[in-house]
This record gives structure tokens, C-alpha cells and sequence, in this order.
């Protein structure tokens, strides 16, 4: 890296780390939600979570292992296979497995139709709810007891249409890294902005760029901002992630957790996706930034670029269909609405990788572009102390 | 008897301007600027020789600061070409270092002295910018500024911080944009000081200023811009002459005439 955009990007960042309001801004929002997750643990009253056992849910059991009690009328004398059938057919709502060696592996299998993101589904546990009315019925309920404590129910998702079960659990990740995006959108953008202008509004463009290219000015600047955006995030995510493992025996918590998948491709594309999406961003702020001469006019050109970067998420609906419509297939190659068109398409699993990896070039080679033009047009205005709009909308004299 | 031998093998000696060759430095030729249809410099040619004192003058508006912006590469010129030694200026990739005190004053107001005087030292790769900024700021009086806010600087205080800036990787081209503009003489004085001491280091200096006083005084050639023409070009003694041997604050008066602005 050139030895100018690492002194620009030192400068930059060590004074926005001084200044008292970067740590506000940033300390701001993790505050808030302590204070929020506070309040809550203070006031909410403990509430036990029941079992949701619906009395006329159909229910099939399997035990090879012979665990149950013939009377319990659950049981199915048929093979495995039969069961897993029988959800996918509709026959029954949930099917339990007990294999010949539970007495060994303490695991038993759950059948079931995903519901989408079961984060407080809690199915599962009929099995005990009925191996426990089973055993107290039972001359050896203690032998019964003993064989039953401490096993594991292995939760089996399955669809009708034999499509992918666990979707959004795999989606989990990749929102998240959206969210994430979103909220680098929402706090960086005015800085993208006021580190460019800066220059100008102090007069003190000209006293630079004899120092220094514009091209190493920019560049140092928008590595600064990505440096400083990433703090910014981390500062805010890491209070979230540790409220969320310090709370893993919650219901709802763990509902998400046991349902996240890791699926890798997806995982590394949504980075490199956000990454490259950061870049874009910072790079039309950056272009921005150094069209007009002051920040007050800067901010009006940014709203309409933020709005048309967030449009697809009113038009999330359209984002779950499997086969994408024209409004679907502008977003994810139109340069400012393909970073969340895509993190969207992604988390959804609606996208294709070859038609991803085409969406991220796409969003490169308008970062490259971006900051193109953001150097040019900075080394062209960096004298014009007094516009307050770009030649080509200013009216007439 | 040791030129005249010289002068057979074709060799000129050097002017009398502390005993250093006199080279171009830079080279203005047949520089035309024109902005919205509007012309304003017409036909310019002109050459600061290396080691001179070269001042840039003309009525506000006259194109002078235009002609050093062309320079400098903040403007692409209509027509004509626009030397620093020999090539078009490019901050990172020239052999002559260029200081530049423009006539837009301006520094990052919402930092300290120290810092800004080390962000630009680091970026003129100076060695020991703090030591450098040090030293600097108590010969101009404001040691006692050093983590003062420059907002909270005078108008004054902030010119020595940005002259100081311009001139601390002790550039071979310094180009002065009204440098002692709105100083009282003990200012004045101190600030000539250091720009003379640096002439004398062998820099070759630009100065763009309305006092005539100063340009007979410091330099060595000067140009007299109107209309975006030179209408005086030459030493200080050639264009007294040329002039009927009027001072330069007349023959800045019969230039202009009645043109005020």
C-alpha cells in the first residue's frame, strides 16, 4: 500500500478516534439496548414455558427399542421409512423415532413439517410429556426413568415438496451480515460525506494536493472510514452477540441458535459481498462528497442514493420467490439496489451463484468506478470553494 | 581571465544570484485559459529561472492565481503548456519539491496545531516533523499554541501556521499567494525573514503580492499581468526602464489606469 494513502488513512482515523462524538455516536446504540435488555430483566415476571402438546395433534411413534408401553397409543409396528412417510403424506403431525440402541445413544429422532423458523417450537418434548405419563402408569417406572433421563431428541425438519427444511435457519448468517451492512449504511454515511467536503469547506484542498495526489487522498480516506465503520459495528454487534450467549438456555434464543446452518459458500460470498457492497458505498459517498462544496448540499444528493440502496426491502415479498420477476432481476444488477438485492436473494437461498458471483462484479466494478470518479472529481473541485451544485444543475444565468 | 577562457568552451556564467547556475525552473509557454467562454488568460509565456525571486503581479482578478493553479494541475489549460522543471507538476512523482501557500487560507479547524503541522509533515516526509514544528512555532511566537485548537488562532496565527507548513520540507519551489497579506510590519518582517532565508537555501521563489514595496525589495524579475497578458516582463532595472524609470507602484497605476474593480 502506497506509503501517502497509509498517512492519510493514520490521520484520519486516529482523529476520529479523539473526538468525543465519534464514541457517542458509537456507544450510543449498545447503551441503549443494555439499558432496554435492563429494564426487561428487571420488570418481566419468570414465566415457565409449557410444552405446547395440542390434544388433537396426530401422533406416530416407532420403537425399536422398546421403551414404551404398549398401551400407549402413539405406537406404530412398522418400519422407519414408514414414519418419515406418513409426516411428509400428512398422516400425522409428528413422528418420534426411538431406535434399538437409545438404551446406548440416548437419541431419539423427531419428525416433523418445518414451519419456516421454529424459534419457539418446542414439539420436541411430547416425547417426554408421553414417556412420562407412560412410565408413572409402570410397575418399573424407576428402570423406565433411569433409561429415559438425559436423552437427546434429534429434530428432523421436513417438507412436503421434498424442498430444503431448514431455509431461513440457513438465511440466519446472511441477514445477519445484512443487518450488519445496513447499519454501516446508517452510521458511516454522514462521515463518508464530511471527511470529502471537509477539504473544501476548510479551504485547505489546495495546501494538499500539492502534497499529495487526490488519488492517494481518497483512497486513504475511504480505507479510514471502512476502518472506522468496522469499529463502529463491532463496538455495536459484540455487546448483542454476548447478550445472546449469555442468554442461550432462553427459548427463544436457543430456538435461533439450534437453528442456524452454516452453510460456507453462501457465508463467504455474503462477505465478500459486504465488503465489496462497503466499498461501493463509501466510494459514492465519497464521489458525492467531493461534487459540492459543503456538507448541508452533499447530504440532499445522498438521501436519494440511501433510498434507492434500501428499496428492495419493500419489495422483500418478491425477493422469496424461487423464480426471480423482472423487478427482482433489476435490483440485483442495478449497481446502488444489488448490495441488499443480493444479501436478500442470498438469505433467502432464491439466487443462483453463478447469477451472485455476476451481482458482485457488478458491485466491484462500480466501487471501482466510484472511486474513479470520486478522485477526478475531486482533483477538478477541490479549488471550486463556492458551488453548491454540480455544473449540471446549476440553471442557466 | 578564468571566463574568458570559459567563454570559449561556450559556457555563459552564472548571474550574480548567490553564485548558483540560473535554470528554469518553471516554464510558461503560450498558456491560454478560457472558463465558460470566457477568456482569461490569452497568451501567456513566461520563466522563473532557478534560485530567483520571481514576482507574479496584477489587479486582483487578473489571472494570476489562475496561472498558478494551471501550474499546480488544479486546471487543465485551454491551450499552451505549464513546466516545473522540465514536466507537468505531480505532487508524488517530481524531483523539485513545491510548497504552496495559496491565497484561499484554510486548515483543519477543528484540530490542534501539533497535530496539523505533523499529519502535513508526515505527508511531506519530513524527517522529524514534531522536533521541525517544534522549532517553528517558537520562532514565530506561538510555542505556547502548540495543542490549541486552530479555530481558536488569530488570522494571523493561522497564515504562520500555513507558511510553516509550506515551507518545512524546505521545498526548491516555493510559491507565495499574497504572503504577508493583513500583517502588521513586525509580522511582515519575521515572515520576509524566513522566505529569504530560504531563497538562500537556493529555492526559487513565486510571489504573487500587491505591495510593490516588497518586489523591489525581494525580487529578482517580476511579470505584470492584465487583461491575461504579461504587459511588463523582465528584471525590476529592465522594467523600471521600460516604463521611463517610474517606481512599480506607478507604472502599476498607469498600467491599470481607471480600471478599478
Amino acid at each position: 500500500m502506497n506509503k501517502f494513502t497509509m498517512r492519510v488513512a493514520k490521520f484520519e482515523i486516529m482523529r476520529q478516534l479523539k473526538k468525543p462524538a465519534f464514541w457517542a455516536a458509537t456507544l450510543l446504540i449498545p447503551f441503549m439496548i443494555g439499558l432496554i435488555y435492563f429494564v426487561s430483566f428487571v420488570t418481566s415476571a419468570h414465566v415457565e414455558e409449557e410444552p405446547a402438546f395440542d390434544e388433537n395433534s396426530k401422533i406416530a411413534i416407532i420403537d425399536d427399542a422398546g421403551v414404551l408401553s404398549k398401551r400407549v397409543p402413539y405406537l406404530v409396528h412398522d418400519d422407519k421409512d414408514k414414519g418419515i412417510e406418513m409426516v411428509k403424506n400428512g398422516e400425522v403431525d409428528y413422528y418420534f423415532y426411538i431406535p434399538a440402541d437409545f438404551a446406548e445413544n440416548k437419541k431419539a429422532e423427531f419428525y416433523h413439517i418445518s414451519e419456516g423458523l421454529e424459534i419457539f417450537n418446542n414439539d420436541a418434548s411430547i416425547l417426554n410429556a408421553i414417556m412420562t405419563q407412560d412410565a408413572a402408569s409402570r410397575v418399573d417406572a424407576l428402570d423406565v426413568i433411569a433409561l429415559t433421563n438425559g436423552y437427546e431428541i434429534v429434530d428432523n425438519k421436513l417438507t412436503k415438496d421434498g424442498s430444503d427444511a431448514n431455509a431461513l435457519g440457513k438465511a440466519i448468517i446472511p441477514f445477519f451480515i445484512g443487518i450488519v451492512f445496513f447499519m454501516f449504511i446508517a452510521l458511516c454515511g454522514n462521515r463518508f460525506l464530511l471527511t470529502v467536503v471537509e477539504e473544501k469547506e476548510n479551504r485547505i484542498s489546495e495546501m494538499i494536493l500539492t502534497s499529495i495526489s487526490s488519488k492517494h487522498l481518497i483512497v486513504g480516506k475511504i480505507i479510514a472510514l471502512l476502518v472506522l465503520g468496522l469499529i463502529q459495528v463491532v463496538v455495536l454487534v459484540v455487546p448483542v452477540l454476548l447478550l445472546i450467549f449469555a442468554n442461550c438456555d432462553n427459548a427463544f434464543i436457543s430456538g435461533i441458535l439450534s437453528s442456524i446452518e452454516i452453510d460456507p459458500i453462501s457465508i463467504t460470498l455474503s462477505i465478500i459481498l459486504f465488503i465489496a457492497s462497503s466499498v461501493f458505498y463509501a466510494g459514492v459517498c465519497t464521489f458525492v462528497g467531493s461534487l459540492v462544496s459543503t456538507a448541508r448540499d452533499a447530504s440532499s444528493f445522498i438521501g436519494p442514493a440511501i433510498i434507492v440502496m434500501v428499496l428492495p426491502l419493500y419489495f422483500m415479498s418478491l425477493f422469496m420467490a424461487t423464480e426471480p420477476n423482472f423487478i427482482v432481476q433489476f435490483f440485483t444488477y442495478f449497481p446502488f439496489s444489488a448490495p441488499i438485492a443480493l444479501m436478500l436473494r442470498n438469505g433467502f437461498g432464491t439466487i443462483s451463484i453463478p447469477e451472485f458471483c455476476i451481482g458482485i462484479g457488478v458491485v466491484i466494478v462500480s466501487s471501482v468506478i466510484a472511486i474513479r470518479l470520486a478522485i477526478t472529481t475531486f482533483q477538478k473541485n477541490a479549488i471550486n470553494f463556492n458551488i453548491a451544485k454540480p455544473k449540471f444543475l446549476r440553471g442557466r444565468k | 581571465m578564468l571566463f574568458t577562457i570559459l567563454k570559449l568552451f561556450h559556457f555563459t556564467p552564472p548571474p550574480p544570484c548567490y553564485n548558483r547556475p540560473m535554470k528554469n525552473m518553471i516554464d510558461v509557454n503560450h498558456f491560454k485559459m478560457t472558463f465558460d467562454g470566457k477568456t482569461v488568460i490569452k497568451d501567456l509565456s513566461f520563466t522563473v529561472k532557478k534560485g530567483e525571486i520571481f514576482g507574479l503581479l496584477g489587479a486582483n482578478g487578473s489571472g494570476k492565481t489562475t496561472t498558478i493553479r494551471a501550474l499546480l494541475g488544479f486546471y487543465t489549460p485551454t491551450g499552451g503548456e505549464l513546466l516545473i522543471d522540465g514536466a507537468k507538476y505531480n505532487p508524488e512523482n517530481t524531483k523539485v519539491t513545491v510548497g504552496y501557500l495559496p491565497e484561499e487560507r484554510g486548515l483543519y479547524r477543528k484540530e490542534n496545531v501539533i497535530d496539523t503541522m505533523l499529519y502535513f509533515g508526515e505527508l511531506k516526509g519530513i524527517k522529524d516533523p514534531l522536533e521541525w514544528s517544534r522549532r517553528y512555532l517558537k520562532r514565530v511566537g506561538l510555542a505556547d499554541k502548540e495543542t490549541e485548537k486552530i479555530e481558536k488562532l488569530s488570522g494571523g496565527q493561522q497564515q504562520k501556521i500555513q507558511l510553516g507548513i509550506t515551507i518545512m520540507n524546505d521545498p526548491k519551489l516555493l510559491i507565495l499567494d499574497e504572503p504577508t497579506k493583513g500583517f502588521d510590519p513586525m509580522n511582515r518582517r519575521l515572515l520576509m525573514e524566513i522566505i529569504e532565508e530560504h531563497h538562500k537555501k537556493g529555492a526559487s521563489i513565486i510571489m504573487i503580492t500587491h505591495y510593490m514595496d516588497e518586489v523591489e525589495r525581494f525580487c529578482d524579475r517580476a511579470l505584470l499581468l492584465k487583461d491575461g497578458t504579461a504587459r511588463a516582463y523582465g528584471t525590476i532595472k529592465e522594467i523600471k526602464q521600460e516604463f521611463g524609470g517610474k517606481s512599480l507602484d506607478q507604472i502599476f497605476v498607469d498600467v491599470y489606469g481607471g480600471d478599478y474593480e
